[in-house]
């Protein structure tokens, strides 16, 4: 009894583990029994578990991870600093909007990675090509989102602040930003998704060394195992920081937590 | 006593979006002496908010004069502060953060302010819920909120733009007895404006009616009864006799215009 209240109660996070671990054991039963496959165009889950042990006790993955994650950085926190300030004019100023709009909604709505050719070019191979590309994927969301949720901004408030004398700076920190938060988080989350395909494009495009280059290099001599190890990591990672953004947003933003709509 | 705010032939026009010019105000005047609790009640959209905002300072009207001791109001000032109908408290602060705001806005150092916000938090019966947020009180709390606030700052003028009607009616009746006994201790003025003829009756000295738009000044009422007043007092035939004397000079404007 006390164990089916248990289940019922944590439903959403059993539900999910059993789904995926449904489809990992089907994914191994079908290439171990039904259908044998040639191991340099398929693998199975117990081979990628035996790569992934070894990798982590390796040296190299780690080494690249380090590398990804310098060029990430650099990348996602300029798309912070760039993107949030610009946001925030562009929701305020309708002048700025309406002059920048058509221009970042095209970019925005572009394949950007047909950039990485370029990006290598004149920014090198090294840190600094990838994390442009980073940036230039990233922040995008970050000005678009923080737009909206300044137009969001109850006018009401806004003639609180300017009831009590709040100057232009007061109506900027003390109601825009705040009441904007939710909105950056929520750019953020997409923001992540995107700046890490910037990376492995980045990689995969001209690189010695990280995660892009890792997966991209394992393809290419078929150790499938080691592929989906970089694969696998990479969703990790994805998860980590999306999972981390809705932490944030519980912290910084708790008045919005109250109501869910199920 | 001489006249704390003075309203003369005030004039606004506006154009909301993709629809006609609207004349809120033509030629509406108004005197207010300091201390007084002065109530306003029209039709709705007679422009009884509107006026408040330009008292506020956060409109500007388009002719007339509006003095405030003797000086032209050119914007929001010390002197005056609102208490919005929506309770206009920031989300992401604490009760008493919400207090403190309009102290921060003026400059007033941190230690102070915690002090003030305290002592107000108590008059408006909300010790204990100083770390709590909005979203956790409910709609009188957060109005007790929105007058604190307002009455941090020390205003000689407190704007009351329909503060009760969103909520429930027996809140109403408590936060209007409650909104006297302060008064009666702060001896603020107070511009109230509401749609409850009940309400005007009740707290003012002299309730305004106003016209349909464009709002001018269709009739002024002095209310004689005697303070401090309370709910027991709403039941006797003299305030009986008050409110339809309100009521038989707003039915005329209420009448032949269409539907309300």
């Amino acid at each position: 009894m006390r164990l089916r209240r248990y289940f019922s109660e944590h439903r959403r996070f059993w539900l999910g583990i059993a789904s995926l671990v449904l489809f990992v054991c089907a994914w191994q039963f079908v290439l171990t029994y039904l259908i044998p496959v040639n191991p340099f165009f398929f693998t199975k889950p117990s081979l990628i578990a035996e790569a992934f042990k070894e990798e982590i006790q390796g040296a190299r993955l780690w080494h690249d991870l380090a590398v990804s994650s310098r060029a990430f950085f650099w990348g996602f926190g300029a798309a912070v600093l760039v993107g949030i300030p610009v946001g925030l004019v562009m929701g305020w100023r309708r002048r700025v909007e309406y002059s920048l709009d058509p221009f970042l909604t095209a970019l925005y709505a572009s394949p950007l990675v047909a950039l990485a050719p370029l990006f290598i070019i004149v920014f090198g191979v090294g840190v600094a090509g990838k994390a442009a590309l980073v940036f230039l994927l990233s922040v995008f969301p970050f000005v678009f989102n923080t737009c909206a949720g300044v137009k969001s901004t109850e006018l009401l408030l806004i003639n609180v602040i300017r009831s009590f004398g709040g100057t232009e700076k007061d109506l900027y920190l003390k109601v825009i930003l705040p009441s904007t938060l939710p909105y950056i988080i929520a750019g953020a989350r997409i923001a992540i998704g995107r700046g890490l395909v910037g990376i492995i494009v980045g990689e995969f495009y001209a690189a010695s060394e990280g995660i892009g280059f890792a997966i991209s290099q394992a393809g290419d001599t078929y150790r499938l195992p080691e592929m989906f190890v970089g694969i696998i990591i990479l969703a990790l990672i994805a998860v980590a920081l999306t999972e981390l953004m809705r932490k944030l947003e519980l912290i910084l933003a708790p008045w919005r937590s109250g109501d869910e709509v199920r | 006593m001489a006249s704390l705010i003075k309203a003369q032939d005030l004039t606004l026009r506006f154009t909301p979006k993709n629809r006609d010019p609207v004349t809120a105000l033509a030629g509406f005047s108004l005197t207010i002496t300091g201390g007084e609790f002065v109530s306003i009640v029209g039709p709705s959209g007679c422009g009884k908010s509107t006026f408040l905002n330009v008292v506020l300072g956060l409109i500007k009207q388009d002719s007339g004069t509006l003095e405030l001791h003797g000086k032209p109001i050119t914007g929001p000032g010390q002197e005056r502060a609102m208490v919005f109908q929506e309770f206009g408290l920031l989300p992401w602060r604490t009760i008493i953060g919400n207090v403190e705001l309009g102290l921060e806005l003026k400059g007033v150092p941190a230690r102070e302010r915690v002090k003030r916000a305290d002592e107000l938090i108590k008059l408006v019966g909300l010790n204990g819920f100083e770390r709590h947020y909005p979203h956790e009180l409910s709609g009188g709390m957060k109005q007790r909120v929105g007058l604190a606030r307002a009455l941090a700052t020390e205003p000689e003028v407190l704007l009351m733009d329909e503060p009760f009607a969103a909520l429930d009616a027996q809140t109403r009746d408590l936060m209007q007895t409650e909104l006297l006994q302060i008064w009666e201790r702060t001896k603020k003025t107070v511009l109230f404006v509401t749609h409850s003829i009940e309400e005007a009756a009740y707290l003012s000295d002299r309730v305004i009616v106003m016209t349909a738009r464009p709002g001018r000044t269709k009739d002024v009422l002095g209310i004689e009864l005697p303070r401090p007043r309370d709910y027991e007092m709403r039941l006797t035939p003299e305030f009986n006799e008050i409110k339809l004397r309100i009521w038989e000079v707003l039915k005329e404007e209420l009448t032949g215009r269409g539907p309300a």
